[in-house]
Order: C-alpha cells, then sequence, then structure tokens
C-alpha cells in the first residue's frame, strides 16, 4: 500500500513540472487562424490580418452549411507580431489558434525592408503552435490583406486554394515550389545561398475579390495566383525573377519534376512537347586554375505529349534527335536563369553550399565576398535527356496526311 | 522456471498454515452406520429428509427376505428403476432361503451398469441425491446402491456464446457427465484424467478436473486441486463462481482464467498442458493457468489458414485497443491537441461541435453511458421486447441526438466504432474489461490529454505485467518474452512451424508434431517408365 501512495505522489508531483502544451481548450472555443497577412501601415505598425475558418460555413454535413462565408478576416496593428496578436483579441471573441497556419503572405513593401521583414520570423519560428512548415507567400502587386481575404471558388477554404495550387505547379509546371518558414530561415542564416519566395497576385478586379458574389460566377472576377519568384539578399527582396525564367531555377534545385517543354522540328514552331516525368539534378564543383567551376548535371527522362508534325517515331534516330533537342531546350532555360541570378548577384541557387562542401578551405578565402564572386562564376550546365514512351500512338495522323 | 517454483512453493508454504480443511455444514447430520433393520434405516431416512415428496420408498419382498429401495423421483429415471431393478427382483427366484441375500441381489437382480455397496447414511443420502437408488435388506447393516441416475436434461446444442465459422457445432450442457464425455470423446487417450470432487458444502456440486498426464505440469495440477479443496463455500452455481474463488489476484479487471462452453476449445487448453474444472450445472468449462495473448484466439484462428488468421488475430488485438481508447483519444485530440487532426478535418469536427452545449468530455460520457445501458437492457430484456430497445436506441443514438444538437455526428461515429471494436474480443470476460478501462481513460484524457492516456495505458500495462495465473505470468510470451512461445501468441504460425506446446504451462512432453510436416508438392521421382508413358 505504500508504495501505491509512493507512485501516485511521484505522478502528482511530476505533473507541474511537465507543462509543454496542455492547457486544456475546447474545440469550439479555438478560432482557427488560417492565415496571416502582414503589410505595413504608414505608422510604421505591422497591420496584420488574420484570415479565420468559419467552421460551421466550411463542411457540409447535417447542420447545413455553406450558406454564409467560410473565412472572416480580422485585422489588428502592433509594432510587433505578438502585440499584433494579443490586440486582435479585442476583437476576436475566440482565442487565437495558429496550429493549423498553412500560408503566411508578406507584402512586398514589408519584404523590401530588412529589419522589418526580419522582425517577423522569430515569432513564427519561436510560437509552439506555429509551424515552420507553414508556406509563406509575398503579395505581388497587391497587398497582403487582399490576398488573405480573396474568397476562392473550388476549394472553399483560400488556403487550401493555395497551398495545394503551389505543390500542383511544382509537380506539374515546375515555376513555383513550396518553400516553409524553415527553409527561408535557413536561407537568411546561411551565406552560400540565398532564399527564394513564391510571389503571389491577386488578377482582376480586387474590390469584387473579397464578396460572395465572386464565388456565384464561373470566371471568377479576381482570383489568386502564383507569379514569379522573389529574391532576397542579405534578408531583404531585392527584385523578381519572372514565371518564365523561374523554372531554370527549379532545374538546378532539383525541384522541377514535370514540365511541359515545347521543341522547334525541322522548320515547324511548336511540333513537340515533351513532358519530362522524373529528373535529377547533381551540382559539383571543381577547381580550375584556383577558381571553383560550377557544374551543373540533369539527368530526366519523360514522354513525347505532343507531335504535332509528321514525323517518324519508330525510327530510333528520330528519338535522339528529340533527345539532344530537349537537352539543349532545357540547358537554355537554365543557363538564362543563372544570367538572371548573376545579373542581381545573388546566389540562389546554393552553388555556395556546394563550394563550401568540397572545399572548405576555399569557401573560407570566398565566402566573405561570394555574391560578388558569384556573379562571375563559370557555370557548366550538362543535360541528358531520354525520351521513353510516346503515349498512346507511334507516328501521329500528320503522317498520314501528306502522303 | 525457478520464478514458477518459487512462487508455487511460497503459496503452499502459506496453505499450510491456514486450517481450512474444516469445512463442515452445521446443520448435516452425524455420519453413522446403516442399521440391521430395514424399517428402523426407513424411518431414520424419513426424519432426515422430512416430508420431502420427491423422495420415494418402495417395499418388496425377495423370497423371503424383505427390503426397501429409495430413490428421489425426478432426478432417477423411472423406467431403470421399474425395468432393472423391481422387475428383475420380483421375477428372481431364490435358489436357498440360506443363502447370503445381500450378495445374491447384487449379483443376480441389479441388472445395471454401476452397482456399490455402501455403509453409512452420508453415503445414502449422496446416492439417493445423484439420482441413484438405494436399496436396504432386512438384517443387513449395508445397502446397495444401483446406478439410475436419468433426470430431464436439456441435449447438446449449438454454442451460444463463442461462434465458430468452421468449428464443430457442439457445445457443452449442464450435466457433468455430458460435458466429460464431449471431452473424452475428443481425446482417446488413456491419460486423460478426469478427478472428481464434490465442492458446496450444502449443494454438493459435482466437479470434475481434467488434465491429460504427461502433457500438464504436474505442480500446476496440484495446485490446482489444492485450491479448489480450499473452497469453503455453501453452494457452487456455476463455473464463475469457482474462478473467482482460484484465481490468483482479485484485484483486477483482467480475467486470469478462461471459460468456454465449446469443448473443442476446452480440449485444444487440455493438449497444451493446460488444467480443466467442469462444474455441474453450467456449460462454462474453466481452464487454467490463463495468458492474456490467450483470449484473443478464436477456435477459428485454428480451422482456417494461418495467414488468414494471422492477420485476424492482429486485426483484434487493434480493435481491443480501439475499444479501450477510442473515445478517450477523441476527448484528448479536440481538447487538448488540436495540432494533431489535419486541417480540413479539425475544422469538419469544429463545425459539427459549434452547437454542441457540453464539453467534449461530457458529451463522449453522455453517449458512453447510454450505449452501456443499451447494451445491458438488450441483454436482460425478455427476447420479445428486445427489438423495441434497438430500435429505441438507433434512433435515440444515431438520429435524434444528433438533430437536436446535443451530440456531434462524429461522437456517434467514435462510439460505434469502438462499441463495435469492443464485440470483436472472442472472450467476453476480456470484453468487459475494456469497457472499464474505457471510463478511466476517458477522465485521465479529460485531465491530461495524451500525456494522460498514456499514463493510463502505461499502468494497464505494468498492472498486466505484474498479474499471474497459477503462477504463469499473464503477458507470458511477450513479458517475459518467449522465442518459443511465439508460434501462437501475435502470429499464428503454421500448424508444421508450431512444435512445441507452451513453456511452463506443458512440463514433460513439450513436442506437438514430428519433424518435416510442411507439405509439399509431389517429389519428382526419376521413373523412366513413367516418363515413357507420357510421351
Amino acid at each position: 500500500m505504500k508504495k501505491w501512495v509512493k507512485v501516485i505522489l511521484l505522478i502528482g508531483l511530476s505533473v507541474p513540472i511537465l507543462t509543454a502544451c496542455w492547457n486544456q481548450k475546447e474545440l469550439t472555443d479555438l478560432a482557427f487562424v488560417m492565415a496571416l497577412g502582414i503589410d505595413k501601415g504608414e505608422d510604421d505598425l505591422y497591420h496584420v490580418s488574420f484570415q479565420l475558418v468559419n467552421p460551421g460555413n466550411v463542411s457540409s454535413g447535417q447542420n447545413g452549411g455553406g450558406q454564409g462565408l467560410p473565412i472572416a478576416v480580422y485585422k489588428s496593428t502592433g509594432r510587433t507580431m505578438t502585440e499584433a496578436a494579443r490586440n486582435a483579441t479585442k476583437k476576436v471573441s475566440r482565442r487565437l489558434y495558429y496550429a493549423h497556419t498553412n500560408v503566411v503572405v508578406i507584402s512586398e513593401e514589408v519584404a523590401r525592408e530588412r529589419t522589418q521583414f526580419l522582425n517577423l520570423l522569430d515569432s513564427f519560428a519561436r510560437d509552439p503552435e506555429f509551424r515552420t512548415t507553414t508556406e509563406i507567400l509575398i503579395a505581388r502587386g497587391a497587398s497582403a490583406e487582399e490576398i488573405v481575404t480573396t474568397l476562392t471558388i473550388l476549394d472553399k477554404l483560400p488556403v487550401s486554394k493555395i497551398t495545394k495550387e503551389i505543390k500542383s505547379t511544382e509537380a506539374m509546371l515546375g515555376e513555383n515550389f513550396s518553400i516553409t518558414i524553415d527553409d527561408l530561415i535557413d536561407g537568411i542564416v546561411g551565406s552560400g545561398k540565398e532564399p527564394v519566395l513564391n510571389g503571389y497576385q491577386l488578377i482582376g478586379m480586387k474590390e469584387e475579390a473579397n464578396k460572395a458574389v465572386n464565388l456565384q460566377k464561373t470566371t471568377t472576377d479576381a482570383f489568386l495566383a502564383a507569379d514569379g519568384l522573389a529574391v532576397f539578399k542579405d534578408g531583404a527582396l531585392i527584385d523578381w525573377i519572372e514565371s518564365k525564367k523561374s523554372r531554370g531555377v527549379l532545374w538546378v534545385l532539383d525541384k522541377a519534376k514535370s514540365t511541359s517543354i515545347t521543341l522547334k522540328w525541322k522548320g515547324k514552331k511548336n511540333a513537340l512537347v515533351f513532358a519530362p516525368i522524373r529528373s535529377k539534378t547533381k551540382v559539383s564543383t571543381i577547381l580550375k586554375h584556383g577558381k571553383p567551376v560550377i557544374n551543373i548535371k540533369i539527368e530526366n527522362e519523360g514522354w513525347l505529349s505532343e507531335a504535332n508534325t509528321a514525323i517518324d517515331l519508330i525510327d530510333p534516330k528520330t528519338i535522339g534527335k528529340i533527345e539532344k533537342l530537349t537537352e539543349k531546350a532545357i540547358k537554355k532555360e537554365v543557363q538564362i536563369s543563372v544570367k538572371e541570378a548573376k545579373r542581381l548577384k545573388c546566389d540562389i541557387f546554393g552553388f555556395g553550399d556546394v563550394v563550401h562542401k568540397e572545399n572548405p578551405d576555399l569557401w573560407k578565402k570566398l565566402e566573405r565576398d561570394w555574391n560578388n564572386y558569384f556573379a562571375d562564376l563559370e557555370v557548366n550546365v550538362k543535360v541528358d535527356s531520354y525520351l521513353r514512351r510516346e503515349g498512346v500512338r507511334t507516328n501521329p495522323f500528320w503522317s498520314d496526311i501528306n502522303k | 522456471m525457478s520464478i514458477l517454483s518459487k512462487m508455487l512453493k511460497n503459496k503452499q508454504k502459506k496453505r499450510q498454515d491456514d486450517n481450512y480443511r474444516q469445512k463442515q455444514d452445521p446443520q448435516k447430520p452425524e455420519d453413522s452406520p446403516i442399521l440391521r433393520d430395514y424399517q428402523e434405516n426407513i424411518s431414520h431416512l424419513k426424519e432426515e429428509v422430512g416430508n420431502s415428496s420427491d423422495v420415494k420408498v418402495r417395499e418388496f419382498k425377495i423370497g423371503a427376505h424383505k427390503g426397501a429401495l429409495v430413490y428421489v423421483d425426478g432426478l432417477a429415471n423411472m423406467i431403470s428403476v421399474a425395468d432393472y431393478i423391481l422387475e428383475t427382483l420380483m421375477e428372481a427366484e431364490v435358489p436357498d432361503e440360506t443363502i447370503d441375500i445381500f450378495q445374491f441381489m447384487l449379483d443376480k437382480t441389479m441388472a445395471l451398469g454401476s452397482v456399490e455397496t455402501i455403509t453409512n447414511w452420508n453415503q445414502v443420502f449422496d446416492t439417493v441425491f445423484s439420482g441413484d437408488t438405494v436399496i436396504f435388506l432386512q438384517g443387513y447393516n449395508k445397502a446397495i446402491s444401483g446406478e439410475t441416475k436419468g433426470w430431464e436434461k436439456r441435449a447438446v446444442s449449438e454454442p451460444s456464446t463463442q461462434l465458430s465459422i468452421r468449428g464443430p457445432k457442439d457445445a457443452f450442457t449442464e450435466t457433468l457427465r455430458t460435458n466429460t464425455a464431449l471431452i473424452r470423446r475428443r481425446i482417446k487417450s488413456p491419460n486423460l484424467r478426469v478427478d472428481a470432487m464434490k465442492i458446496g458444502i450444502v449443494s454438493q456440486t459435482d466437479i470434475a478436473i481434467m488434465y491429460i498426464k504427461g502433457i500438464a505440469n504436474e505442480k500446476i495440477v496440484g495446485e490446482v486441486k489444492e485450491r479448489l479443496e480450499r473452497i469453503n463455500i455453501d453452494s457452487i452455481q456455476g463455473s464463475g463462481y469457482i474462478e473467482q474463488l482460484i484465481e490468483d489476484q482479485s484485484w483486477t479487471t483482467f480475467p486470469t482464467t478462461y471459460h468456454s462452453e465449446r469443448p473443442d476449445v476446452v480440449t485444444s487448453h487440455l493438449l497444451e498442458g493446460r488444467v480443466a474444472i467442469v462444474v455441474d450445472g453450467t456449460p462454462f468449462t474453466v481452464t487454467v493457468p490463463a495468458l492474456f495473448i490467450q483470449f484473443f484466439q478464436a477456435p477459428d484462428d485454428y480451422y482456417s489458414r494461418f495467414d488468414i488468421s494471422t492477420g485476424i488475430r492482429m486485426l483484434r488485438i487493434l480493435s481491443f485497443l480501439i475499444a479501450v481508447i477510442g473515445p478517450s483519444v477523441y476527448i484528448a485530440a479536440t481538447t487538448f491537441h488540436q495540432e494533431m487532426i489535419p486541417t480540413t478535418m479539425a475544422i469538419a469536427i469544429a463545425s459539427q461541435r459549434e452547437n454542441v452545449p457540453f464539453p467534449a468530455f461530457v458529451e463522449a460520457l453522455i453517449m458512453e453511458v447510454t450505449f452501456e445501458i443499451l447494451r445491458e437492457a438488450g441483454l436482460r430484456l425478455p427476447r420479445a421486447v428486445g427489438q423495441a430497445v434497438s430500435i429505441v436506441g438507433a434512433l435515440v443514438i444515431g438520429q435524434a441526438a444528433v438533430q437536436a444538437g446535443f451530440v456531434s455526428p462524429v461522437m456517434v461515429i467514435v462510439v460505434s466504432i469502438t462499441a463495435i471494436a469492443n464485440f470483436s474480443t472472442p472472450v467476453f470476460a476480456m470484453a468487459i474489461a475494456a469497457r472499464l478501462i474505457r471510463f478511466v481513460l476517458m477522465g485521465l484524457a479529460t485531465m491530461l490529454g495524451f500525456y494522460g492516456i498514456m499514463l493510463g495505458l502505461m499502468f494497464m500495462t505494468i498492472h498486466l505485467c505484474s498479474l499471474r495465473s497459477f503462477g504463469i505470468p499473464y503477458m507470458m510470451p511477450l513479458a517475459p518474452f518467449n522465442i518459443h512461445n511465439q508460434q501462437d501468441a501475435f502470429v499464428r504460425f503454421p500448424f508444421w512451424a508450431m512444435k512445441n506446446r507452451p513453456m511452463f504451462i506443458s512440463k514433460g512432453n513439450m513436442k506437438r508434431s514430428g519433424e518435416n510436416q510442411k507439405p509439399g508438392p509431389p517429389k519428382q521421382t526419376e521413373n523412366p517408365s513413367q516418363k515413357g508413358e507420357e510421351e
């Protein structure tokens, strides 16, 4: 019996020590913050928009849903993130809950100012509720508030539209890719790689974006779309890489999985489309005359998704030729991106990290002025493409038309 | 092994100190010898049993000798009494008046399978109340008892609680002899021992202890007998009485003895070296020692192939876990760890809970208690009204409560899954343990979240590991881990790989099967003549 008393006492006493995150909170007392929008006001305060979910209007169960709007946005201001969040409690009846925050949108204005931008990040990384896997975006051509207040039609929750959209772009097109708060902080801290963030646009009639009317049309008046990559240097946004040029960045970062590459064939434009299905990029460095040289090797394989010309696909030589053309096209894309980065003097590819890993002594010398050094770096690109399949048809109907 | 023998020794020492053997029915008359005068015997009998109308006395004459036979109406088979005792007795021709008429009757007139000579009154009452017929003869201070047992009994029918798809369809009945016969019919070995015992000072219930000599651990058999002898109670109304009086540990919700109404289950337990206790008057036979994992083994595990039975056994263990922690995980996840739920699901649950007036724990408690009430009511109600309960229950739990907004639909799902999971435990005694623990864990989850659930499960595990069944650790093949006994724990090995009987439970003859039992395609024989035929 004495033993039991001891055991129960021990457990009882350990309860106050083990307090981590177990304050009880009922689901109905929580306001799920789905997205945060951070703008800069004229008063030098953060203007934070909290996108809260209205659960009753999201799920369509027996209790009936979908009458009202799925989200509600509350705004608040503060000198710091925490202050803004605490100020918001004056307006929101429930406890703000960040564990399900999927997206943080930061306005371009804030991102361009180093201290203001960096002051935000620690609160995201430190809060136990907040996930460091949260997607972080830059509002492009719109305020963060506008992005956060926009209603979307297919996904009831705008955040799930954004996160899903970025993932599907990453998988199918390769112009944007998922970047989390963790990735961002890693990039800011490390000297061998500068971070990039996805840009997000609000296209169309901005004033209609946050109204229910926007959802009652098949072509919505305003919609959200990813657009370009924001390039950061020394903890502040310096410039954008446009969508067309951003695919090369993803090739180098080994993020591109699938995309479409349009090829010219015997003078006919847009004749062939090569769609890679898997791709692997290796970046390595060698020393040449005491200087580091970067070698990028991309290997991918895919299938021919279109052939709009008379072409003999049964001939292995043709396949070889298509492969060559693809390699050329990809190489060009990568070179354009590298040129763009060099112009910005900003190593977004992490070449510095490669040099650091393979030649630490040399890196010590170069580290301080790496971004300038990067601008004149010799970068070689080698692409190996393999055309494995031609879909469910061999020769296109074009081959029969001209006979 | 040493743990076991130590345990048993300690128990034995304790026992020797008790003077538990003084078990006497205070109302029972002192044992006295049978008298020579049969008239006096009859009047003594009548004095003892009073005017009990079912005790019948029939006087007779054989030759010149007078006598009387006594039997209990309803227990004795009237046809046996009339045809094989009275008829032969009346038609018998006594050759000489001087012969020993007692011996003559034993030899010539009792056309019965079992006839005994008894000398004192306790034996008289024992035999008469077991359905036998006792014959007193003038001038002899002993009596003849002939077996005429034959009362109304239920026929062997299908088991009602432990069902199986491919297994045999017979089940034990309330008659001890039928039950032992059902087992004996399955093990035709002279080593199958059936030791008889009577327990219950007033009820004098017959009990048979069955085991296979050479396979069962003698120490355990001895321990079982000793614990049974220790029982000092007025009556035994079912095997549950016995179970509770011979357990190692009373303060537990987990059953440490196994009971079954299936002769095939009991037989296989006997073959694993366990001891069976068959109790008269109940169709449930107790087998000991019982281990935790045993309660997840269903008879069909052995009748279907090993891969299927392994999968299903895993499923049963999983469903036991669901039955234990189901509602508490719901409570913990929705009140402490909302971050653990995927976003869309969290919102879905939140939207359902939006209008529920109770906190999650109260909601869960209402539903769980309602369900338990329904289950209990369904069990107790007369069959004719039973359907009404299920209709009301389905409406109350399933629909009305949700529509009224008292509970959320998720809670209904959680309660239903928990309830269904609970039903899949093959043995009711284990299923009911899960029901009790569930409520404790719900309370812990409300106070401490997942931490509380883990705390509860840890306590449960520690408790389980501390249990013993007849000296055998309850969690046996798992803790202490024993590689040899894994063949029938989580995974049911194919029979050709299940070579050994469980350790400690069985002792001596450990081998179950011979070598090379694995079946396969016919061996390729190089027979030129056969080849020729094929061509």
